[in-house]
């Protein structure tokens, strides 16, 4: 937009890559100075939120069923004020008019809308009775099992997952995050991360203004996230106790939201390392036990990735890094 | 077209509903004049047809009146359509032109008839699609869903769009009004296209005011097109207004051609934030127009742009500020987009695009 005449770089499709790259250096700087925390993105959503059909709050059952009980009488007695001296009059005598034909049908629909509603509401008597008996045999989901000694900044693993994702084409999560540490590494290797962990007691504890980082579960959180959003995925800690079908939603999920030639890195303690004696309570507490590492490589083959395994040094863990294959992909080779 | 020369056969059309100013419409209307220019009989069958094509096209229930044997159907496939049902009953060999449809998740919450009108849409295609002799997708992606539903034989083909109108002469009085908008300092960024949940205006909002907070704090968003999506719409007038964003941001409702082509001359960028694409003619029409693209790669778009653009993965509003800051002040990336830009939307428009289009239509007719 200057007066003079702009010329065309030599290699235009190099350039809009340079770019590219210097927009997420300059989003990371943004976000590093505070000039746009998380927690505002967060607000803005929560504001558009606000304006949106009960629906699309969340599909709370209770809140659905207020909105139609509120909304099942219709009134035939349509409102008859004016701003003209006749209006008004006119408005009524039209009222009159119609009012046998209009009151008939806006019975009728209110009756159904009644009938309706009184479904609905049996419906949900139904669902609360059936919550309550799956309660009893319900199999609690997997807590989040951390072993002192191998989820740490300098464990082996760690450098190895960086240099995984650092490069990936889109934004990178990584849970469970804890305090950040390993987003901050991420971030430090010119990656551009993100954190989840329900452990929000932790969160709330660590650096937001500089870091973004989200006090929910990993599952709760993908299902936010638009589909190929995500250039990375970084999971340590939360899918060693997972029961089987848990597993598989989580990956479901992380198959569609991960862009094409994007990165899953999973970090797993050993069998042997779950049962021991030193391990954190969580494990006990699990449904599930980990995967051996070439389970895992299996698990994901299948799943459309290419998928490798690191032993760690003294057995007691690895690291599977897998990258989402793809046909067709909208990011060129040196994106990825 | 040598495919078509002494062939004793019609290919008509069949569409939901014929509207002007419309990319269906308009395809369709320059698919029924390449066919005839390649020596078939044409015409085109719709459920509704607008006013001003009255002319133009018959009732689909009036197919019979024209019917000859040999016939060959191409159903222009929008939205959910009782020409579906009509024509599985016709058993003509078909061709479906498949322009996609809004998935009905994206109206969940928003639109109920629409929601029902989207997933009927997708019952009809998985009935239709097995039928068809040849589907004809408007990019590789939807060609993938087209492929989903049953259909053996696809292949991608250009949408013939009337490209030319956002170069047409511009509405004075529309550009005079955006002309003294311009001379209060600040980008102007464009938009066009329905406001309906899935083309995600709310999102182009969050970026213009984490724009506007970053970068310009005068910045304007145009959004162009109506709305089939009330509810919608009414919550995006809230959130603008919510965001004390009512000054810098115009809805200017459903525009002429002549408007369109101000819109266009006075943009400074394009920016599409849709969480859905079939393809995305308002794209191209940016880069005919030479205003440089910036967009969400969602659906079919990085495949239309291809390159000509700033992609982005996702609708994050500091990624999306920081694409706009450089796409507006960068001269280099300007220069660079506009010429990519027009490189692409030449290899889409153009005499060549209907003759692909008459060309996979021959080769499934000659089968």
């Amino acid at each position: 937009m200057s007066d003079t005449e702009p010329t065309l770089p030599a290699d235009p499709q190099a350039y809009v890559e340079q770019v590219m790259a210097e927009i997420a250096d300059e989003v990371r700087l943004r976000r590093a100075s505070g000039d746009l925390p998380p927690k505002l993105e967060r607000e803005l959503d929560e504001l558009f939120l606000a304006h949106s059909p009960v629906a699309g709050r969340g599909g709370d059952l209770g809140e659905a069923l207020r909105m139609v009980d509120a909304a099942t009488f219709i009134d035939p007695v349509v409102p008859v004020e004016s701003e003209r001296a006749a209006g008004a009059v006119v408005k009524k005598g039209m009222r009159s008019l119609l009012l046998w034909y209009v009151g008939w049908i806006t019975h009728q629909m209110s009756q159904s809308s009644s009938a309706v509603s009184r479904a609905l509401h049996i419906v949900d008597d139904r669902l609360g009775d059936l919550e309550r008996q799956v309660e009893v045999q319900r199999i609690p989901g997997a807590k989040v099992v951390e072993f002192p000694a191998l989820h740490r900044p300098d464990a082996w693993w760690v450098e190895p997952a960086v240099a995984a994702v650092a490069k990936a084409p889109g934004r990178v999560l990584h849970a469970a995050c804890g305090d950040g540490w390993l987003v901050r590494r991420i971030d430090a290797a010119g990656g551009d991360a993100y954190g989840v962990d329900p452990r929000a007691h932790l969160v709330d504890a660590a650096e937001l203004g500089i870091l973004d980082l989200r006090g929910e579960g990993v599952a709760e959180h993908l299902r936010a996230v638009a589909a190929a959003g995500l250039g990375g995925v970084v999971l340590t800690g939360i899918v060693d106790g997972m029961a089987g079908g848990e597993r598989t939603q989580l990956l479901t999920a992380i198959a569609t939201r991960l862009a094409p030639g994007g990165a899953l890195v999973v970090h797993s303690v050993s069998r042997d390392a779950w049962e021991a004696a030193g391990a954190p309570p969580e494990a006990d507490l699990s449904p599930g036990r980990p995967l051996r590492a070439d389970t895992w490589c299996r698990l994901l083959g299948d799943s459309g990735y290419e998928a490798v395994a690191q032993p760690g040094p003294g057995g007691e863990d690895f690291l599977v890094t897998a990258v989402r294959s793809s046909i067709t992909t909208p990011y060129p080779p040196s994106e990825r | 077209m040598s495919a078509a020369a002494g062939r004793p056969v019609a290919v008509h059309q069949f569409i939901p509903a014929l509207n002007p100013h419309d990319a269906t419409g308009t395809h369709t209307l320059k698919l029924r004049d390449a066919l005839r220019a390649a020596g078939w009989r044409s015409e085109i069958f719709a459920e509704a047809i607008h006013d001003d094509l009255a002319s133009q096209a018959y009732k689909h229930w009036m197919y019979p009146e024209h019917a000859a044997e040999g016939d060959v159907a191409i159903y222009q496939f929008t939205t959910s359509s009782a020409v579906a049902g009509y024509l599985a009953e016709q058993g003509l060999p078909l061709i479906l032109d498949f322009h996609d449809f809004t998935a009905p998740e994206y109206f969940a919450g928003w639109e109920p008839r629409s929601v029902q009108r989207a997933a009927a849409a997708g019952e009809e295609l998985a009935l239709l699609a097995p039928q068809a002799v040849l589907g004809m997708a408007k990019s590789p992606f939807s060609e993938r869903q087209l492929r989903r539903a049953g259909c053996r034989r696809t292949v991608v083909v250009p949408v013939l769009a009337d490209y030319g109108r956002v170069t047409g002469a511009p509405d004075r009085r529309v550009a005079a009004e955006l002309a003294a908008l311009g001379e209060r300092g600040g980008a102007d960024i464009l938009f066009v296209g329905r406001i309906v949940p899935s083309k995600a205006q709310h999102d182009l909002v969050k970026a213009l005011w984490a724009y506007r907070r970053l970068y310009d704090a005068r910045a304007r968003l145009h959004l162009v097109g109506g709305t089939s999506s009330f509810e919608y719409a009414k919550a995006l007038q809230g959130y603008v207004d919510d965001l004390g964003l009512a000054a810098a941001v115009r809805i200017t409702g459903e525009v002429s051609d002549a408007a369109l082509a101000a819109h266009f001359a006075a943009a400074d960028v394009y920016l599409s934030l849709s969480a859905h694409e079939g393809f995305g003619v308002p794209l191209v029409e940016a880069m005919v127009a030479g205003v440089p693209v910036v967009t969400r790669g969602a659906g079919a778009v990085a495949e239309t742009v291809s390159g000509a653009a700033l992609v982005l993965a996702a609708a994050d509003p500091a990624y999306i500020a920081a694409a706009l800051h450089r796409a507006c002040t960068d001269d280099r990336l300007r220069t660079a987009l506009v010429a990519a830009g027009r490189r692409r939307a030449a290899e889409l428009s153009g005499g060549a695009a209907a003759a692909t289009l008459v060309d996979a239509v021959a080769g499934a007719v000659a089968r």
